[in-house]
């Protein structure tokens, strides 16, 4: 309630001057460039290159440019080069009766960085060369596609123009790459016999086929072990995505819907039994179908099912008994009793009938006839869990609906039907794992990211032309929507997404009664695989770790918060254009980008858990990965510059004031200071507003002045006693503190980086966590050296610490002597997060971070999208410190039941 | 076999079973006695042999004949046409014992039996007693299994192989009776069983799809067009996703169908350049095959060794006995067969029938007959590809003679 809300100190109107600030410094960009790239060069290579997270990566291009020693002026002919580091290494097909299934892995070229301070962080936290090897993998990213079947030609042209078929980069096209006549591809499925010689003709290639069975269940298995978030239960429109213990993963019963149906019995990778199968599938909807509504596609045939009612065509068991049940063997009136059954006994003929029923009576007799089948092999071979997949699900809710009903029906509930969000794909990926050499042996779950960019080669299914690589192509895709005048409702893909799970934007959304699904495959992404990621050592209990605090699957809170990103965005976008210097180029890209993320929010509206499991984090995430894709490198660079050195210029005043207090006092203004200066937060609604209020110091002064304990979360006390003691007991210093710092400017400047040093000044190792890749105005890992150099120009804790840590290698040429003699003395490092999102998922940290913690004993979170957002209830094995400023009324009310201002000091001691 | 005619024999028992999409009706009638009385007489005559026959243990006291009759269920009128002119009705029995033409009572069961209790009342003024479906079902096959010389067979590969099944040695088996719906139902004794499972693509699937794929007129006509066709062109074999060659790491033959229907997607053809015969031939098979996997599954859930196919849907067609019989063979490897019963459309009649003994009417007939007797059954055969014309067509009937302790 202390807050600063409705202070009137904030109607001061003095905030032109910053305005005009804002102009000049955009005047003199040219000017602001020279000095990034010489920092670039000098000092703080990028932190990037080994995060290959974003799909752009443009700040890979930077430090291979700065690497390379390219000086000319950065622009988009210097961005190729460096995603020419995608290696097309490996192509599998899956080419079955109605659709193929291609997957390939585009792999990064290893940068072994002479990245000083990563160098420095490596000796210091004892990471060895040695250690290396324990990342055999090299990172990249598996793009899942699809076709179908008679329009081969378009596959091969999509093979041909990537050019997978040579397993080389694919942007080196331009250049005379060498053909290899002996090239081969992985291919499975029964079409890998049937257009072997297709594909030597036209492509050159051999197909090395794959036997079918062994794909499918690798595939399955590397996805089940993989994919945190990859099986999901569906009942009644409700998807729930399970979390399987790989321990407890065998044996299970693999149901793949193809044409036909496959059952088979997993016991374990490779090993694996055919116990079943049915003639009934996807064919035979799909072919019964088309004979009998006239449907072009599989998906139209879909689509009609949706607004269909089978009860004008079945005969249920009420249309026998009268409307009555046939409760005695547990069977209601609107039980099918004979699918088609009503077809008999009218004198209609077929064109009386409405398609759309006719394709609901189809869909729910074949889905209900495979569930049933699988029940009855689950139970034969005692097998609890059976795993749906194959292309006749295409996320398809009534089916899914309709399997899983008859599932728990004839189990009497005591089996379930689970479903895999990448359930085409099954075949392809294990023809892909049949590669000697794929790389994705042990991969584990930790390791991947997945990602959705737009801009497929699809739209609507239909391929056009080359598939868009590159950024032009993207935007012009994007905007062609907007000249066509159609509304972006959902990208709802109806058709098959290609890599991007996006597609198919013309699709109206709308929801009918109970029958109606959702009309919508579950969206695949591209799986970006970071070989350098690790589960954060310190989570006291990461199986049951849930990074999100918020609960999205409430779709009211769903709602508030897609305002929230909403209402955000124009302003973003502006920041956005404005970093890139406001240019023609740079409104296109805004647009697309708005445009982009528009249909992102709109599209989980409509199906939350298109994506996978969906918590505010990833859409927070997805946000900045969205940015990235249309080359916004860092929208809040030069807010963030002019923060810093705002703030840098009133520190040494703010440490004098600090070095004048009794240690008490001090420790209770630092935690205040810290608070304080978290209100300094561009993702927050209400502080954007009061940035155009006042001046950077007027708002932290006024900040910190109204901070009033107890704060709503107070647990100051128990953290004082543990850092000075109660008495003339001195408790020992903690061995080394991870910070987890939030946003650049104030937050880190004045609240972190002075609790930092005196930490320091108390003999504990500082370890400033910072994003590695940017997003919002949070401070990054990369910029984080020069704003420590900078501070420690007035502060000579943070200097020799700075100094000992490695981070002034650089800057000062007598520092470099001085860490080595000074070895003794305690470190302040910098280590990347392994993460470009505002808030912080655990189970997927750099391995500079984890070794980092190692020897941690205290973890403090900053700020609300890694303290409230995400890990407000964590726990962990040592001492934690959550701090943070709630800056959002609902957030207040719902975490803390306080109200916007209010503050959190959480602290929790070891577990 | 002459059919007689049915009014000048006696009527002693009519007993129905409506179902989705047939009416089956049985009846007994008594050779060569009463066949002078007028009606109300024959029912008395009816009712008063009974009674003697009570009196008068291990001696045949009534000869005659269990008939056998369907009509689709969509016209029913002319059913109770049939009844009306043969007076089957009259057969039955009085509630109560009240005189006159009060609360005339027939068996009956099937869905029907609830839906169209009014019609019957109006049009015939009898009442169904309904008899629960199942329950007539499991007795009407316990019955024929039990009493009827020959009623079981195999049917494999176009040879019908009768097989004899010792009395004692028949419980527990799986019964599946294909009507419009499929009930799986497993057999412990006589009116010991549970409805373990069941499908609902059945004979009503394939008589629907049938009429709206081909336009034929009738279950029959879509039966005979299926004896005629190919599921080659229309659903998609093995062979055609290996390109002829076998996936026999899996046991499957290059003309395994893979996926029913599936070849209807991979050509620009039309519903109308498909012959009716191979469509009709392809649903038929995927029908059976689907039915005869199921079937197999629960038998194997419940360790039975026997299926018994019955209901209306086989009609025993060979195609459609031949494919359920492949199928539990293909999935059991060999170890089940499927079994198919002669009057396998009429066991819910029969069991129907076979009720009334609960209640007290005609008590003991059923059950003397079959413990001390088999039938000596004259039966007409059926013509297997026969039209369904509606009325007295593949209709039999049984020649026995009944026991009375």
């Amino acid at each position: 309630m202390a807050g600063p809300r409705e202070s009137p100190i904030l109607e001061t109107n003095d905030i032109k001057e910053e305005r005009r600030e804002e102009v000049s410094l955009d005047k003199n960009k040219p000017e602001d460039k020279e000095r990034e790239r010489e920092r670039d060069n000098n000092m703080a290579p990028p932190a990037g290159s080994s995060i290959h997270r974003s799909s752009s990566r443009p700040q890979l291009d930077l430090s291979k440019a700065a690497i390379q020693g390219n000086s000319e002026e950065r622009d988009p002919t210097i961005l190729l080069p460096n995603q020419s580091d995608d290696i097309s290494s490996h192509l599998a097909l899956d080419i079955g009766g109605s659709l193929i299934k291609l997957v390939y892995f585009s792999r990064h070229e290893d940068h072994s960085t002479d990245d000083k301070r990563k160098k420095n962080v490596k000796e210091r936290l004892g990471i060895s060369n040695g250690n290396r090897r324990s990342y055999p993998i090299l990172g990249g990213r598996l793009h899942f596609v699809k076709f179908e079947t008679h329009k081969i030609n378009e596959c091969l042209d999509f093979i041909y123009s990537k050019r997978l078929h040579h397993g080389i980069d694919s942007h080196s096209w331009l250049t005379d790459a060498p053909t290899n006549e002996n090239a081969t591809i992985k291919a499975t499925g029964g079409g890998a016999y049937k257009f072997a010689d297709f594909f030597r003709q036209r492509l050159g290639v051999t197909l090395d086929k794959e036997d079918e069975m062994d794909c499918l269940v690798a595939g399955a298995n590397f996805l089940l072990k993989a994919i945190r978030h990859e099986a999901f239960t569906h009942r009644e429109g409700q998807k729930e995505f399970v979390q399987i213990d790989h321990n407890e993963l065998f044996p299970y019963l693999l149901v793949n819907i193809g044409s036909g149906v496959s059952m088979i019995k997993v016991d374990g990778d490779g090993k694996f039994q055919r116990v079943s199968g049915t003639n009934v599938g996807g064919g035979t909807y799909w072919g019964l179908g088309r004979l009998l509504t006239k449907c072009k596609s599989f998906d139209e045939l879909l689509e009609l099912s949706q607004r269909g009612d089978n009860r004008t065509i079945d005969m249920l068991v009420g249309d026998i008994y009268g409307g009555m049940d046939y409760s005695k063997i547990g069977l209601s009136a609107s039980t099918i009793a004979s699918s088609f059954g009503k077809a008999i006994s009218e004198n209609k003929e077929l064109g009386d009938y409405r398609p759309e029923d006719i394709s609901l009576s189809l869909l729910r007799m074949i889905s209900y006839n495979i569930g049933q089948i699988s029940y009855l092999n689950a139970l034969r071979f005692g097998l609890k869990r059976i795993f749906f997949g194959g292309f006749f699900i295409r996320g398809h809710a009534y089916t899914m609906d309709t399997i899983s009903f008859a599932v728990k029906f004839w189990s009497k509930g005591e089996a379930q039907a689970m479903f895999l969000r990448h359930e085409g794909f099954l075949g392809a990926l294990g023809a892909f794992m049949s590669h000697e050499k794929h790389g994705l042996d042990d991969v584990m779950v930790h390791q991947l990211v997945e990602r959705f960019p737009m801009g497929a080669p699809y739209t609507g299914g239909k391929i056009h032309g080359p598939p868009l690589g590159d950024l032009n192509e993207k935007i012009s895709w994007m905007e062609k929507f907007v000249l066509k005048g159609t509304e972006i409702i959902a990208p709802v893909p109806m058709a098959p997404p290609g890599t991007t799970g996006l597609g198919g934007f013309e699709v109206p959304s709308s929801k009918g009664g109970t029958l109606r699904s959702d009309a919508s495959a579950l969206n695949v992404g591209v799986l970006h695989l970071v070989p350098t990621l690790e589960v954060f050592p310190l989570l006291a209990d990461p199986k049951m770790y849930e990074p999100n605090t918020i609960d999205l699957t409430d779709h009211g809170e769903l709602e508030y918060w897609f305002t929230v990103l909403s209402e955000h965005l124009p302003d973003l976008v502006d920041k956005a254009v404005a970093s890139e210097g406001g240019t023609e180029d740079a409104k296109r890209r805004g647009d697309a980008f708005a445009r982009a993320f528009s249909a992102h929010l709109a599209r989980l509206m409509e199906e939350p858990t298109a994506y996978g499991k969906l918590g505010l984090a990833n859409l927070l995430e997805l946000r900045e990965e969205c940015l990235r894709e249309f080359q916004f490198v860092d929208a809040y660079r030069s807010i963030k510059q002019r923060e810093n050195e705002a703030s840098l210029a009133v520190l040494p005043d703010l440490l004098m004031e600090l070095d004048s207090m009794s240690e008490e006092a001090r420790l209770l203004t630092l935690i205040e200071g810290v608070l304080a200066a978290n209100i300094f937060d561009w993702g927050s609604r209400a502080c954007v507003d009061l940035y155009n209020k006042g001046t950077i110091i007027e708002i932290y002064r006024m900040s910190r002045d109204k901070m009033q304990r107890p704060w709503r979360v107070d647990d100051f006390d128990v953290f004082k006693e543990r850092m000075l003691g109660s008495g003339d007991q001195k408790p020992r210093p903690h061995k080394r503190a991870l910070l987890f710092v939030d946003n650049s400017g104030a937050d880190v400047v004045l609240g972190m980086l002075p609790l930092a040093r005196e930490l320091l000044r108390r003999g504990t190792e500082v370890v400033l966590v910072a994003n590695s890749l940017p997003a919002l105005n949070d401070v990054t890992a990369m910029e984080l050296p020069d704003i420590v150099a900078e501070a420690a120009k007035h502060c000579d804790v943070l200097r020799r610490a700075a100094e000992a840590g490695g981070l002034l290698v650089d800057a000062m040429v007598s520092g470099q002597d001085g860490s080595k003699e000074s070895s003794s003395l305690v470190p302040l490092m910098v280590v990347e997060n392994g993460c470009g999102s505002p808030c912080i998922d655990l189970r997927q940290v750099s391995s500079e971070l984890a070794a980092a913690a190692k020897d941690a004993d205290l973890i403090i979170l900053e700020g609300m999208g890694r303290a409230l957002h995400t890990n407000f209830n964590a726990r962990f094995k040592c001492n934690a410190l959550k701090l943070a400023m709630v800056k959002n009324q609902r957030l207040a009310e719902k975490l803390i039941k306080g109200n916007i201002y209010d503050c959190v000091c959480r602290y929790e001691p070891a577990r | 076999m002459d059919h007689g005619s049915p009014s000048q024999e006696h009527v002693s028992h009519l007993a129905l079973d409506i179902g989705g999409s047939l009416t089956k009706l049985d009846y007994f009638s008594r050779n060569n006695e009463c066949s002078n009385g007028d009606n109300n007489e024959e029912k008395s005559c009816s009712k008063e042999s009974l009674l003697v026959s009570n009196g008068d243990k291990k001696c045949p006291v009534l000869q005659g004949r269990l008939h056998f009759a369907k009509f689709e269920t969509s016209k029913i009128n002319d059913c109770l046409e049939f009844i009306q002119r043969n007076q089957l009705h009259l057969g039955g029995c009085q509630h109560g014992g009240a005189p006159g033409n009060e609360k005339r009572i027939i068996k009956a069961t099937g869905g029907g039996a609830y839906k169209n209790a009014d019609l019957f009342k109006e049009k015939l003024g009898i009442f169904l007693d309904k008899e629960d479906e199942m329950d007539c079902l499991v007795a009407g096959a316990n019955f024929l299994l039990k009493a009827v010389h020959e009623e079981a067979y195999t049917y494999i590969d176009g040879r019908k192989e009768f097989v004899q099944i010792d009395r004692d040695d028949l419980y527990p088996y799986l019964l599946v009776n294909i009507g419009s719906g499929v009930s799986m139902i497993k057999v412990d004794g006589d009116g010991k069983y549970e409805r373990v499972s069941g499908t609902n693509v059945g004979g009503g699937t394939f008589w629907g799809l049938g009429r709206l794929l081909t336009k034929c007129e009738s279950f029959d006509e879509l039966l005979e067009l299926s004896h005629r066709g190919n599921n080659r062109v229309i659903d998609m074999l093995v062979g055609d996703i290996y390109g002829g060659m076998d996936y026999t790491k899996f046991g499957l033959s290059s003309t395994t169908i893979a996926s029913s229907f599936g070849k209807a997607i991979s050509d620009n053809k039309e519903i109308e350049d498909y012959n009716a015969e191979d469509v009709a031939r392809s649903l038929l098979r995927m029908i059976s095959n689907n039915i005869g996997q199921i079937s197999y599954l629960n038998a194997l859930r419940f360790g039975l060794k026997r299926i018994f196919f019955g209901g209306f849907f086989i009609r025993g067609h060979a195609y459609t006995m031949d494919t359920i019989s492949v199928g539990v063979n293909f999935w059991s490897k060999g170890e089940a067969k499927a079994l198919f019963l002669r009057h396998e459309g009429f066991l819910g009649a029969l069991g129907a029938f076979t009720s009334y003994e609960k209640h007290g009417f005609g008590d003991s007939i059923v059950r003397q007959l079959v413990q001390q007797s088999p039938l000596s059954a004259s039966h007409a055969g059926y013509k297997i590809h026969g039209p369904l014309n509606g009325e007295w067509n593949d209709n039999e009937s049984i020649e026995c003679s009944v026991y009375v302790n």
